[in-house]
């Protein structure tokens, strides 16, 4: 038996689905209400096809193949119509794929990923979550004015997390800030040279070298910093804790030319012919003209290409204020990471550099009666005073007791939730159904593995399937019909009596966040 | 354990004990259980469980999507307020609201305080000539009036220890030669009085002494003019009498019957000699029509149609089968089993170019070919009575009437395709029709029609009943059958067909019940008989429910191919109230409407598409201007919506932000990006929907779009024409108010400002649209604006 999809012709068996010869033929196409075994598909309408013979689209995963079918999994309108399954399915969920916090960080830091680290004690792993994005944990557990915190959902309800003192803490042990470094397992032999070592500079260094690329620095002042060391007073960043950050850099190689101002005479003779990539970062244009190095600006800075960080000139990059005046530290931070991204790319040869966000979900501001769901998993406890002053910071017990007080407003399969992965890759507008009352979320903690949000579910069933098959003894059940219809534990019991065994399948099988576990591996 | 918990178990062990334990009966066993304790404790469902192989994933999925099922308990009594698209268009909403007012419900309460009424919204009673209706337990009140809420519930309360069971039979006094009297006894008639009319009846005829037959016959399908009284006597034309009152039976039963000896007939004529005077005289309120007459209301009516699936309309006593055989019954099946193949059969069919009546028109002869040849040795043919079409009620009046038709079309469908069982799937929400197929079921069995060797054939055929349980998309074949299975009623994707897999994996044929009703007919008078009627493409007749504003209601059957200018015009005598006629809805909630600019339009399959409706189930809803197309548009989809499965997305939440979306326009607040997107969500849910609910859902939408799309414009400037969308209209009063009080007295909401004898006021905050005072100004000095 044959069919053929997008013109190619497959050899199928009968009794196969469209689904599965498209798949055995190489031939993506999205589902998240299928797995293989369980049979309560279609539902999700994802997985359209066309009937070129018909002009009608249906559920891939659930049309047995029959011999000439004619179909495409790739046209205009069948991509539509998956978009627009999405973005139905999207107005009827009520979730944050990242916690605002983070989405507010100019470095897209995990903070509540490390909230949850560091409240389970765990500081070297909260220390690396920091570093993923930030590069200068102490410095700027000093000297951010934490727009995370302004975001923060429990500033609503209370006081905010004091995500920045936390931030400071995890970096605050040298034995863990070395421990936790995550040098290169291998070299690649590349040179790259960064000009300036104030925030935006130091950042790119510490991407670069953890990279495997040899990376020199040079700065025109005696010691690194730049702008860290020279501009902030001591009281509000304490010298030590400035060098601790730049000794991470030298711990990553990182070789510092210092007292050393790059000329555009130094550019030609020893920048260009020497490094493989330059990365520019030198603060502001007035004390620096970029022109001497022959690469176009305008007033407000050094031209690049918008989110590339590429210059005029292949293979230099540029980052911070030299490109547009830049206010927080934290912003030239999350720029020399982006920029160090950007050459490493360049250096390795790697084309399909993503640099658009991937898709959040955004709830927007929560409903007073929603408080209470997000507090369940949170201690009530006030926000806390670090009892020896804010410069020395939190101790170790109030950090933990603070971090407790994270709300946990990220989603817990932020990777792997099918929801996200397709909006992102089919570039749904999320807003498009949204209804001018969204339903009110809740959060079911019953059991003590996992978390049942309802809102987030896409009613496929699998989970009642799974409970079914296991077999539960309660398990879980379909409750209404229609809109309303929803997943729930019979005869109103409780998620921990509805799944006593089921309960890691059913998370395993859930497509989206609805069904996850409670707290970090 | 409880005591209350130990009586809670033995129930339930005695029903499961009748029922049994599989995972099929689990709807039989939650109907006994619910009809108990009259809704479903969690400790008897937990005892189910227990006891079966039911689990409580199932018996809980089960329980919540079937809307016949109650979690909560109900007051003593039910009042089932009819929420169909006839009782809709003629206020049921207001209906609703006034009887939650005098039960003083508020937010999501149905039951009031002391636990004695129980209000529910029901999609159709199917008496839809009648309308607006409600039920209150087997009590049913026609032509309700918001503002009679509180009168009605009064009278059942005092009443209802006289009301007797409204399946009672008629007695019959025997057959003699001085004729018979037939009174229909569908629901509609019932539901108009035709009970107090038969008692009378009786009563008179006792009291009189006459012997005169007495036939309680099915629908007589002149539903506008009930109850019906015929009287035949041998040479004479029947005559028939129209919107009789019990107090009218005795006059004219006696003009045409003599009691029987002088001393009574003396009696007889003094008695009612001083009740006519006492009664102010003339009886001029008995309307009576005689068919011979040309040009009655009745012979308009009556006259256009053809009966084929409604075959002896009015003539026959539903489930008395020795009358049936009289008039033909059974000789097809004789004539099947005794000289014709399996083949012959459906050759007989296919040459008769018959299509499925359920809606989509699935060629029959080719849907009986396939599920004959299947090699399988277990067969099913279901009878898909399962209709839940708010405004149709054919199925019902079909099973109710004429319940042997329909049984012979399902044994000769069994022999044809090589089945040996048949299962009616009847919507619990039809008693009578239940009894009824029961009764006639009964019957059969005993003259041997049905079991093993039907009529010494050697073919043998069993049939039973599901009652369903109340879910619209369960007409949908394959969620039919799932719901048969013990599943949630959600459809699947076809292929497979049922015919190839069906009810238990096994082939299986499901037809409409009209399709079956008209079996016997083809078979009897010829394929090429029935082909000669209707049009190209449709073949036959078409049972429809003509309601809404026309002014003669009723089952109407009609060729197919027949324009909707001379079925509203001719058939239903044009619009009531010298009202313009605006459109038709056909199709119901899977149709569209029709504007009257196309009355010329045939009715037939093709073209009903064509122009964006569909034959659906049949229901044939009138408009006049005073309906609103959007409100319609949303009514229809707020039905569809509600009864959607759940399962794919365009059609779960699809839907939903359509009705959103209708919502907002219809309260004013709309712009015109919102009518884009509208159009443009119906188009995608009609394409990515999976099964035809889905599919057909935003066709009442689509098709008042491309009709009436400046309706809709007027809602996005704040103004509805019709004068329906309440929160666009207000209500005032003019100067011809004379100061009754009367208005004032029965506002709900004391919104009106009055002093005897000067014009009252209403207060704008206060009113809630109700329109009580409009139905009760003498002078109609309430204006809509």
């Amino acid at each position: 038996m044959q069919i053929t999809i997008d013109h190619i012709t497959i050899d199928v068996q009968a009794g196969q689905t469209v689904l599965q010869a498209a798949g055995s033929a190489g031939i993506p196409i999205p589902s998240m209400c299928y797995l293989p075994g369980y049979s309560n598909h279609p539902s999700c309408m994802v997985c359209l096809v066309k009937d070129l013979n018909t002009g009608h689209l249906f559920p891939s995963c659930a049309m047995p193949v029959s011999d000439g079918m004619n179909l495409s999994a790739s046209s205009g309108d069948v991509l539509d119509a998956r978009r627009e399954a999405l973005e139905l399915l999207l107005s009827d969920h009520v979730g944050d794929c990242e916690a605002p916090c983070r989405l507010s960080c100019p470095a897209f830091m995990d903070i509540p990923r490390m909230n949850r680290l560091i409240a389970l004690k765990r500081m070297e792993e909260a220390l690396r979550i920091v570093r993923e994005d930030i590069a200068l944990p102490l410095v700027l557990g000093y000297i951010c004015p934490a727009p995370c915190e302004n975001a923060c959902r429990r500033k609503k309800i209370d006081e905010p997390v004091s995500i920045c003192l936390l931030k400071r803490v995890t970096a605050r042990d040298a034995i863990v800030r070395s421990t936790g470094l995550e040098k290169p397992e291998k070299f690649t032999g590349k040179r790259l040279a960064v000009i300036g070592t104030g925030p935006a500079g130091l950042a790119a260094a510490f991407y670069t070298l953890r990279r495997g690329h040899a990376c020199v620095l040079y700065d025109q002042h005696e010691h690194p910093g730049g702008a860290l060391r020279y501009a902030i007073p001591d009281d509000l960043l304490p010298k030590p804790m400035l060098v601790a950050d730049i000794d991470s850099i030298y711990a990553l190689g990182g070789e510092f030319r210092l007292q050393c101002r790059v000329t555009g005479e130094l550019w030609e003779r020893e920048i260009l012919p020497g490094f493989d990539a330059v990365i520019l970062a030198t603060g502001f244009r007035e004390e620096y003209p970029v022109e001497e190095f022959g690469l176009p600006a305008l007033e407000k800075g050094l031209v690049i290409g918008k989110k590339s960080y590429t210059s005029g000139k292949t293979g230099v990059f540029g980052c911070g204020s030299i490109i547009s005046e830049q206010l927080l530290a934290v912003r030239s931070v999350a720029q020399g990471k982006m920029a160090a991204m950007e050459a490493d790319a360049y250096l390795t040869g790697k084309t399909n550099i993503r640099r658009k966000p991937f898709f959040d979900s955004v709830i927007g501001p929560l409903m007073t009666e929603e408080h209470k769901e997000y507090v369940k998993e949170a201690t009530k406890e006030p926000r806390t005073d670090p009892s020896q002053g804010y410069l020395a910071g939190f101790s170790p017990d109030e950090a933990v007791r603070e971090a407790s007080r994270c709300l946990h407003c990220d989603c817990r399969k932020p990777v792997t939730c099918k929801l996200r992965i397709y909006a992102d890759e089919y570039g749904v507008n999320r807003k498009k159904f949204a209804p001018a009352i969204r339903k009110q979320l809740t959060r079911n903690l019953q059991h003590e593995l996992v978390v049942y949000e309802p809102e987030k579910c896409i009613r496929c069933g699998l989970c009642v399937e799974i409970t079914r098959k296991e077999p539960e003894l309660l398990g879980l059940a379909f409750v209404g019909r229609g809109f309303d219809v929803r997943i729930a534990v019979p005869f109103s019991k409780t998620l921990q009596e509805g799944l006593e065994k089921a309960a890691a399948a059913c998370v395993e099988g859930c497509p989206t966040g609805a069904l996850a576990y409670r707290s970090e591996k | 354990m409880s005591q209350n918990e130990q009586n809670i178990h033995a129930v339930v062990d005695q029903i499961v004990a009748e029922c049994g334990s599989s995972t099929e009966a689990v709807i039989l066993i939650l109907q006994a259980i619910q009809e108990e304790f009259n809704y479903l404790p969690d400790e008897a469902m937990e005892r189910v469980c227990a006891i079966t192989e039911i689990t409580p994933s199932r018996i809980t999925g089960i329980s919540t999507f079937f809307g016949q099922f109650r979690h909560r308990p109900a007051g003593k009594h039910r009042i089932r307020i009819c929420t169909g698209t006839a009782c809709h268009v003629k206020g049921a909403m207001q209906v609703v609201d006034a009887f939650r007012r005098e039960l003083k419900l508020t937010g999501l309460e149905d039951t009031d305080s002391q636990g004695l009424f129980t209000v529910e919204k029901v999609a159709c009673l199917g008496c839809c000539t009648i309308a607006p209706v409600i039920r209150i337990d087997s009590v049913t009140y026609g032509q309700v009036v918001p503002e009679r809420a509180g009168e009605i519930l009064r009278n059942f309360l005092v009443h209802r220890a006289s009301i007797k069971e409204e399946t009672s039979p008629v007695v019959s006094t025997g057959s003699n030669g001085q004729g018979e009297i037939r009174i229909g006894l569908g629901s509609c008639c019932i539901a108009s009085g035709s009970s107090e009319v038969k008692s009378e009846l009786e009563k008179t005829l006792v009291d009189a002494h006459i012997q005169v037959d007495v036939k309680q016959v099915g629908c007589v399908g002149i539903c506008h003019q009930v109850p019906v009284l015929e009287i035949v006597k041998p040479g004479e034309p029947a005559a028939y009498y129209a919107k009789i009152r019990p107090d009218e039976v005795k006059e004219v039963v006696l003009s045409h019957f003599r009691p029987e000896g002088f001393f009574n007939r003396f009696k007889t004529d003094v008695i009612g000699l001083f009740e006519q005077i006492l009664k102010d005289g003339s009886s001029g309120s008995v309307r009576r029509y005689q068919v011979e007459e040309r040009d009655t209301p009745v012979t308009e009516f009556l006259g256009p149609q053809i009966n084929i699936a409604t075959e002896n309309r009015g003539v026959v006593r539903p489930t008395d089968l020795e009358e049936y055989k009289r008039s033909g019954g059974f000789e097809a099946l004789s004539r099947c089993l005794s000289g014709m193949t399996p083949q012959q059969v459906i050759d007989e069919i296919a040459e008769s170019e018959l299509r499925g009546r359920g809606g989509a028109g699935f060629p029959t002869g080719k849907k009986w070919q396939l599920v004959k040849e299947q090699a399988a040795t277990q067969k099913y043919v279901i009878c898909n009575g399962d209709e839940g079409d708010p405004g149709a009620f054919m199925d019902r009046m079909i099973l109710e009437s004429y319940p042997f038709r329909v049984i012979e079309g399902m044994i000769i469908a069994g022999y044809a395709t090589g089945a040996s069982e048949g299962i009616f799937y009847i919507r619990a929400e039809y008693p009578l029709a239940v009894s009824r197929v029961q009764e006639a079921i009964y019957k059969c069995n005993e003259a041997g029609l049905l079991g093993v060797d039907v009529l010494g054939s050697g073919f043998s055929f069993q049939i039973r009943i599901f009652k369903g349980a109340g879910a619209f998309v369960c007409g949908e074949e394959t969620a039919l059958i799932a719901s048969m299975e013990g599943f949630r009623g959600m459809p699947r994707i076809r292929p497979p067909y049922p015919a190839l897999n069906g009810f238990r994996g096994k082939p299986t044929l499901v037809n409409n019940t009209e399709t079956f009703a008209v079996i016997s007919w083809i078979i009897r008078h010829g394929a090429e008989a029935f082909a000669r009627i209707g049009i190209n493409g449709s073949r036959g007749t078409k049972v429809f429910a003509l309601a809404g504003k026309v002014n003669r209601g009723g089952l109407i059957e009609v060729p197919m191919g027949m324009t909707i200018r001379r079925i509203v015009e001719e058939i239903g005598g044009g619009i009531a109230g010298g009202k313009q006629f605006k459109a038709v809805q056909i199709g119901g909630p899977s149709g569209g409407c029709i504007p009257a600019s196309l009355a010329d339009l045939t009715v037939d399959f093709e073209a009903l598409t064509e122009v964006g409706s569909m034959m659906g189930s049949g229901g044939m809803v009138v408009l006049d201007e005073h309906d609103c197309m959007v409100d319609i548009a949303y009514y229809f989809l707020s039905f569809t919506q509600n009864q959607s499965c759940g399962r794919c997305t365009f059609c779960r939440i699809g839907t939903r932000r359509m009705l959103e979306l209708l919502e907002k326009i219809r309260s004013g607040k709309g712009v015109p990006d919102d009518l884009k997107m509208l159009e443009h969500l119906a188009g995608s849910v009609k394409q990515g929907s999976m099964c035809g609910l889905g599919k057909t859902a935003p066709n009442p939408v689509i098709s008042t779009l491309v009709y009436f799309r400046e309706e809709y414009e007027a809602h996005l400037d704040g103004r509805c024409p019709a004068g329906k969308c309440t929160p666009l209209i207000r209500y005032s009063i003019t100067d011809q108010c004379i100061g009754c009080t009367k208005c004032a007295q029965r506002c709900p909401s004391e919104a009106i400002v009055y002093q005897p004898f000067e014009k009252h006021e209403i207060n704008q905050e206060l009113c809630i649209k109700c329109d009580i005072c409009r139905q009760v100004c003498p002078e109609g000095a309430i204006l809509i604006t």
